[in-house]
């Protein structure tokens, strides 16, 4: 503990103990009343005075403790580590991709059984409304590219959705997001892969399929297969690619703040551990629409 | 070598860049001429700058290949 520690505590606790009394004496003092504009910014003062005092004294409780440097070091694999559970060798994130299965299932019958009872036609609100929301804009996009199999399609393709946002909300507890992990992309590449084919297929019979690519002339035939083979291998690297980068960002944003990492990483979290992966999923729902769509027309 | 041919792989992120700029340029153009169309245009945005920043996501799966051993 260098003599800059104790400097740090110094500051901090002051800071904190101002913030505190300050905010003790606005309110016990409100009630003599003077000008509420001044009272209300003299209260903001004291409030940030109060959070930046407390954030500043854990951070540095925390890195003198832990005798944490901060410093830009990462390490991390492409693949995931392997888990030893009960004898089996298992993926890190496969044993969380089956945990967020399971909470995502259990999630789900909650609100079968408990909340879709007390909804109402009248009056809907809250958790209703946002629900309400999605699934029917999901129903109508679906209806809109799908066509005859957006009955089959759309619930499929609000599932996906549901499980990249819940597995990229996972990061937020510290564990390596599902779709981090080129496994997991690439088994959702192909389940789509294998959905244009088996529509197309039952769309238009194989024999409409061949001749479907060999459509202007039977020289693109090799080109269109090419390009559909790409299908699959495009999408898991776009979603692979950008859940990879999100994640070496937060974890270059956390080595780099060191002891401090205690409130600010939460903030940027909510880019790029929420708001980055719902785009994401939006891209890769509406992607393998719309080849499903080329397919079957 | 293996970070200089990370490095040079990046560069991939100019054109995906460009391409980024230029559709958001005419997004941006055909909703000032006609905002009743907004969100048509919004979706069909967010698909091409999808798949135009697609490219450089491949050059940065192929610049983390190489640069993590």
């Amino acid at each position: 503990m260098g003599f800059l520690n104790v400097v740090e505590i110094c500051v901090s606790s002051i800071c904190l103990a101002l913030g505190i009394a300050g905010l003790a004496f606005s309110k016990s003092s409100k009630a003599v009343g003077d000008d509420p504009k001044k009272a209300k910014k003299r209260k903001r003062l004291f409030t940030v005075l109060t959070l930046f005092g407390g954030w500043f004294l854990i951070g540095t409780l925390i890195s003198v403790i832990s005798n944490k440097k901060s410093g830009i070091e990462i390490e991390f694999s492409l693949l995931s580590e392997r888990l030893n559970i009960f004898g089996f060798s298992l993926a890190e994130t496969s044993v969380i991709s089956i945990c967020i299965t399971a909470i995502v299932l259990v999630l789900s019958l909650v609100f079968r059984f408990f909340i879709f009872p007390k909804f109402t036609f009248d009056n809907p609100k809250g958790i209703q409304n946002l629900l309400e929301i999605a699934v029917e804009s999901m129903d109508k996009f679906a209806k809109s590219n799908l066509m005859d199999y957006s009955g089959v399609l759309a619930p499929y393709m609000f599932t996906l959705g549901v499980f990249m946002i819940f597995s990229a909300a996972s990061e937020l507890f510290g564990l390596r997001a599902p779709t981090s992990d080129i496994v997991t992309t690439f088994a959702m590449g192909i389940i789509t892969f294998a959905l244009i084919n088996f529509f197309g297929i039952k769309k238009k019979g194989i024999g409409g399929r061949i001749k479907g690519m060999a459509s202007p002339t039977p020289l693109v035939f090799p080109m269109k297969i090419l390009s559909d083979i790409a299908v699959p291998v495009s999408l898991a690297c776009r979603l692979f690619g950008n859940m990879l980068g999100g994640m070496i960002v937060m974890d270059l944003l956390k080595s780099a703040l060191g002891g401090y990492a205690t409130g600010i990483p939460a903030v940027a979290g909510i880019y790029f551990n929420l708001f980055h992966p719902i785009i994401q999923a939006y891209i890769f729902i509406v992607l393998s629409m719309t080849f499903i769509n080329e397919a079957i027309e | 070598m293996n970070a200089i041919g990370a490095g040079l792989a990046m560069l991939t992120a100019l054109g995906a860049g460009f391409g980024m700029c230029m559709a958001t340029a005419k997004a941006v153009e055909s909703v000032a001429r006609q905002p009743e169309a907004s969100g048509k245009i919004n979706s069909i945005l967010l698909l091409g700058c999808a798949l135009a920043e697609s490219t450089a996501i491949y050059a940065f799966v192929i610049a983390l290949v190489l640069a993590v051993k």
